[in-house]
């Protein structure tokens, strides 16, 4: 039987492989053959959790790695991940119909821009700690060299920056590996597990027992025996244990949970750790500041979600307000240097801030309705602030600069273009009826619903709704409208088929998801509620 | 079909005509298709207005699961969308519907001609829907996204001429432009500014409604509510044990996008701005309708409405009232009248409703609601066919003469200004009464300072005689001051003043008080009480003497070839400065807010965000520094040289756990 999962891995790969044999002006179609395919499995798998809610990993297959390590090709994805599997999908079909023309080094780019989308998969769907680990570090080569390579005046210093944040950020999740292997006895060890979660073994109760040995203890308590190794799933279950081992002086849990954060907050990115992304964005070429803003933030959130919280509950509860105020730090923060903003990239570039922000502050929350706002708002993020890089390439293909500055009433000259233009600052600003208002909103209202401070917190971060719209409707003003400031900009083509067929399929999910954002919610509603109990079971 | 399934009919039809009419090119075809449509859906909103307000009741449509938020036992909750009727609702979907059918009949002669016509029809259609949305919605969350829509088509609309220069750059603009617009910041006025500047103002309140919205979520799901926004979940708060204090800040957050979208003291300014639009697009829009949808939100939610909340409703409402009217009285842009007159009617219909359901605020606040929106139209619609003949011309100091030229447009915004005017038969005074009286009911049971909004509104409702005069006997009466201006003047063509013709009689109390079944509908079977009736007596003839005397004035002091009127401006030389320049609202506003809190600031953040990497003196240049101050204590350069890459990444390690412990650190 062919492996789903893992072909979403192995096909960008193989497609790769493909795009660098072939000829230059077939490789594009390769890298639309590797996209396609990633966006038809996480559809499926999507569409499979949306008919069927469950909060249990599908798909699940293992193959062992190292006996002696207790690593394995395990692959699963829950709702989250098939989620974000989708999202991939999507979003690099989008980035490789913008990058059609590439006329530098085609080959090796769209191989490139595959392995990039191969490496980000594995994240998705890798139920294995270390096989997660080494795709998040896989996947900074393709993006050095896709920004160090194909950017702009500054590429260099640019690629750099994102690489060693981004690396420094991971460097203590490895460290985290070797000691969770050093830690745990060679024969495994016995974990403790609640009654109600035995009682779920057989239902879909979320992180169920998957196939382990239910042992007594001496006082008769359930446990689980856990073999040494990396499996998520079974790191879960021990959380009990981790807290209560002593690493460098600090208990485990608290090393392990700080090292995972630092990692995913980087990524997402948290201010005060995100001032790699507007260089990175500003001098990466369209399609990949697509794929940036698009997929690999999500990793963080996504990080977040499958790692820190499920391994570290404790931390999770401890650390939730400082992460939620951290959160709406970067809500209001991104906001505002949005508004400060003379570039249009730049512009983006902060609102994207902003809006993980937002996804860090729904998962904080520990409530239901915020983690699952979080996933929402991480996947109207992608689509709409793709939408957003896209239009802006457009602009830049033709005037060769972004200043905001530079433009103004270019809605006459390009009506198709302006219409788009306009779609996309809404749908940033979260106007309802559109994908962004779904996760702010439900982001919203899991704060308020949570414990305190979040209800304050939600208070706090809601006004950014104002900064949101005063920054995108203010760029959209200076852009299109007002009489045509530059005469040169007269003779501009509106958008032609190739950049219509790239943000029209955007548009098409913005307008579905924000209408009828059921099927998302329906399917990554369970795995956040039983994230949520899990971790609110941790609470003494 | 039943009630409940042509409540939903109603609702989709306007978005099935902005669907259609948005592919059409043709101005005409597209206003003709839409106009029909809306006619329909009138047809459908009457019968469904018939049957409800007839047997008094609230219907509850299709109700649609729009999420699920986990099990309700763990805090979890629902949220859907569906249509609710009741004699509030269904009045307010006949308004809405038949307002835009004339609206349509009337652009399709105001905007012919105009390149960008075709556009007209379903951005109105679309914000026919979204206000039907408003109306018809059976919980807030559903209220609150029509609410956000109809921002969306009152932002398209303003901007309707989208490629306008800035008025300070604007030839056309400076030729006709009022002799005496003072407190205007031409630098920042345009269709693109104006539209802008009502969106992120209306999100100022927004923002407000938002945390109400959070509020009365937590309020509910604390009570029990399984599905927590609903009207029937927020009629139970109060009786659930939610503290009062709790719902005054729910009421409050409400409230507050209230102010936004009513245009409310002190988020007004964008009101006037939006007269940046066609006039067509204001009178539905910016006067009729959107900006009444405050009003009707705070009916809506009145079981949020502690009397606390009521009080600051009420006083808003009044300092409103008073304010613009005041600054109405000295406009010189005929819609610039007619914008700070809407902006004085909706804090006179808060003044109603500030008095609470016991003294009848309520009914009171929503009949002006319902009479204002056919006679603000109406005169809205008449400034456009007066702006039409005059080539663009809006200078109340340049027009006059008219209703030789204009007579059916004269008789017709003659009855308007009766109506607003509060004449005695007609549906303003019908309505004005009633907030009267609900005020002074109110402040009879109260005392102290329940009595501030009352007599803000009745000092508002003076000066609304005195400036409405003033715009209709300086834009009709006595004789052309500059005959260029309206040398070829002329009533609207047949099809267009069919509409003034149609929606005239409404601006008589007849309509309305017939049968009475607008009170009916609108207090239900409760009867007044004797203080109620008392304070009903005395309001009318205080409205009268109002009207009187307002009327009185207006002749003494603007009747064609009296002086008085700018000798008492000369006398209150003050006054009457600070009335023209907006008592500098607007330029504080945009001074502290868009340029201090707005650009200002953010463009301090953005320097100590970004900077310009090379020195610390931001964040990301402390990074950078730190890692090469890292690097160079490090030592040994070869080192650096050799291993670049590793030393980067172990000093970049240590920077970012340290700064982030720095800021994490508790």
């Amino acid at each position: 039987m062919i492996d789903l999962l893992a072909s979403t891995v192995l096909v960008p790969f193989a497609c790769a492989a493909l795009a660098l044999a072939m000829p230059a002006r077939l490789a594009r179609w390769c890298a639309a053959l590797g996209s396609a395919v990633v966006l038809g499995i996480g559809a499926y798998a999507l569409a499979d959790f949306a008919r069927h809610p469950g909060a249990e990993f599908r798909f699940v297959t293992s193959t062992t790695w190292s006996e002696s390590f207790g690593a394995s090709w395990t692959f699963g994805v829950d709702g989250i991940g098939a989620a974000m599997l989708a999202l991939s999908g999507l979003i690099a079909l989008v980035a490789t119909i913008q990058a059609w023309r590439e006329t530098e080094r085609p080959r090796a780019y769209h191989a490139l821009v595959l392995a990039l989308l191969g490496a980000i998969d594995g994240v998705f769907v890798a139920l294995d700690l270390l096989v997660f680990f080494v795709c998040w570090e896989l996947m900074l080569a393709p993006m050095l060299a896709l920004i160090g390579l194909w950017g702009g005046e500054q590429r260099r210093y640019a690629a750099m920056k994102f690489f060693v944040f981004t690396l420094a950020g991971s460097a203590l999740m490895l460290v985290l590996i070797v000691a969770l292997w050093a830690t745990t006895p060679a024969g495994g060890r016995d974990a403790p597990i609640a009654a109600e979660l035995l009682a779920a073994q057989s239902s879909d109760g979320g992180l169920t027992l998957h196939g382990l040995d239910v042992v007594r203890d001496a006082s008769g308590a359930a446990a689980v025996h856990v073999p040494r190794g990396f499996d998520v799933r079974h790191l879960a279950l021990q959380w009990r244990a981790f807290t209560s081992i002593d690493f460098l002086g600090i208990p485990l849990a608290a090393f392990g949970f700080l090292a995972v954060l630092i990692a995913c907050l980087v990524k997402l990115p948290a201010v005060p750790l995100h001032t790699w992304l507007p260089h990175a964005h500003v001098q990466a070429p369209t399609a990949i500041s697509v794929l940036l803003a698009g997929v690999l933030l999500k990793l963080g959130v996504f990080g977040l979600y499958r790692i820190a919280w499920p391994l570290f509950p404790e931390q999770a509860i401890a650390w939730g307000p400082a992460l939620g105020v951290l959160g709406v730090v970067g809500i209001l923060w991104g906001g505002w240097v949005a508004l400060g903003q003379g570039d249009l990239k730049r512009l983006v570039a902060y609102t994207s801030v902003s809006h993980m922000g937002i996804c860090l502050l729904g998962l904080a929350s520990l409530t239901t309705a915020g983690a699952v706002g979080g996933i929402v708002q991480a996947v109207a993020h992608g689509l709409s602030s793709s939408l957003a890089f896209l239009l802006v390439g457009v602009v830049y293909e033709r005037a060769h600069h972004r200043r905001v500055d530079g433009f103004g009433g270019i809605a006459a000259v390009m009506p198709r273009f302006a219409k788009l233009f306009l779609f996309a600052s809404l749908a940033g600003a979260g106007l309802p009826a559109l994908a962004g208002f779904v996760g702010e909103f439900l982001v919203w209202m899991g704060a308020f619903t949570g414990e305190a401070p979040f209800p304050v917190l939600a208070a706090c971060a809601i006004p950014s709704v104002v900064v949101m719209a005063a920054c995108l409707l203010s760029a959209t003003r200076r852009v299109l409208y007002g009489p045509l400031r530059h005469p040169e900009h007269a003779a501009f083509a509106d958008c032609d088929r190739r950049e219509l067929a790239a943000t029209l399929p955007l548009v098409v999910f913005i307008v579905l998801l924000g209408l009828w954002p059921a099927p998302l919610v329906d399917a990554v509603r369970p795995a956040c509620e039983a994230l949520v109990h899990h971790v609110r079971s941790a609470i003494p | 079909m039943s009630v409940e399934v042509l409540s939903v009919v109603v609702l989709l039809i306007p978005l099935a005509a902005a669907a259609l009419t948005a592919r059409i090119r043709h101005s005409d075809l597209a206003h003709a298709i839409g106009a029909v449509a809306m006619a329909a859906c009138t047809v459908l909103a009457v019968v469904v207005a018939i049957d409800v307000v007839g047997r008094g009741v609230a219907v509850q449509g299709p109700h649609l699961r729009w999420l699920e938020l986990g099990a309700f036992e763990l805090g979890g909750f629902e949220l859907g969308a569906g249509t609710f009727v009741d004699p509030l609702g269904a009045v307010m979907a006949v308004i809405v519907t038949a307002l835009a059918t004339l609206v349509l009949v009337f652009d399709a002669w105001y905007l012919r001609g105009d390149p960008l016509a075709a556009r007209f029809p379903w951005q109105l259609c679309g914000f026919a829907f979204a206000m039907l949305a408003v109306v018809l919605a059976d919980n807030l969350l559903m209220a609150f996204v029509g609410w956000e829509l109809v921002g969306l088509g009152s932002y398209l609309l303003i901007g309707f001429w989208f490629h306008k220069p800035a008025a300070s750059d604007d030839a056309e603009y400076q030729r006709n432009k009022g002799a005496g617009a003072r407190g205007v910041i031409e630098a920042s006025l345009s269709p693109s500014f104006a539209q802008q500047k009502a969106f992120v103002m209306n999100r100022v309140g927004d923002a407000g409604f938002l945390l109400g919205i959070g509020i009365v979520l937590v309020a509910a799901l604390a009570n029990g509510q399984r599905d927590p926004l609903s009207w029937s979940s927020l009629a139970t708060l109060a009786a659930g044990g939610t503290s009062e204090a709790l719902l005054t800040l729910a009421a409050l957050g409400v409230f507050c996008g209230a102010i936004a979208k009513s245009a409310q003291f002190p988020l007004h300014p964008w009101l006037p701005d939006a007269m940046q639009g066609p006039t067509t697009a204001s009178s539905i829009i910016h006067a009729a309708t959107m900006v009444a949808a405050g009003v009707f939100l705070v009916a809506r939610c009145e079981a949020l409405f502690t009397t606390t909340a009521l009080d600051v409703v009420g006083w808003i409402g009044g300092i409103t009232c008073l304010l613009a009217a005041a600054i109405a009285c000295v406009q010189w842009d005929l819609k610039a009248v007619l914008a700070y007159s809407t902006i004085s009617q909706l804090g006179l219909m808060f003044v109603g409703l500030g008095a609470g359901p016991e003294a009848g605020g309520r009914a009171a606040g929503i009949a002006h609601l319902f009479t204002h929106a056919g006679f603000k139209c109406l005169l809205f619609l008449c400034a456009g066919a007066v702006i039409h003949a005059c080539a663009g011309h809006q200078d109340l100091a340049r027009l006059g003469g008219l209703r030789k030229r204009m007579p059916i447009t004269a008789i017709a915004s003659l009855l308007a200004v009766l109506a607003i005017s509060g004449a005695p038969l007609t549906s303003g005074a019908f309505s004005k009464d009633g907030v009267l009286a609900a005020a002074l009911a109110h402040a009879t049971a109260s005392g102290g300072l329940a009595y501030g909004p009352l007599v803000l509104a009745v000092i508002g409702s003076l000066l609304t005689a005195i400036y409405m005069f003033r715009w209709w006997l300086r834009l009709f009466a006595g004789d052309a001051r500059v005959p260029d201006c309206s040398a070829h003047a002329h009533d609207p063509a047949r099809s267009a003043s069919v509409v003034l013709l149609v929606m005239a009689p409404f601006t008589l109390g007849l309509p309305w008080t017939f049968g009475g079944w607008l009170e009916t509908a609108l207090s239900g079977t409760r009867v007044p009480g004797a203080a109620l009736a008392e304070a009903h007596h005395t309001a009318t003839w205080i409205a009268t003497a109002l009207f009187v005397t307002g009327t009185l004035v207006a002749f003494v002091l603007f009747a064609p070839r009296s002086g008085l009127g700018a000798l008492l401006a000369r006398r209150l030389r003050a006054v009457h400065a600070a009335c023209s320049e907006l008592f500098w609202i607007d330029r504080i506003q945009d001074r502290v807010v868009a340029r201090g809190l707005g650009r200002g600031l953010a463009r301090i953040i953005a320097r100590l965000d970004l900077g310009d990497g090379a020195r610390i003196t931001s964040l990301d240049g402390l990074i950078d520094g730190l890692g090469r101050g890292l690097t160079r204590i490090g030592g040994a350069g070869s080192l650096v040289h050799a291993g670049r890459l590793g030393v980067y990444v172990a000093v970049a390690a240590i920077a970012v756990t340290a700064v982030l412990f720095a800021v994490l650190a508790p």
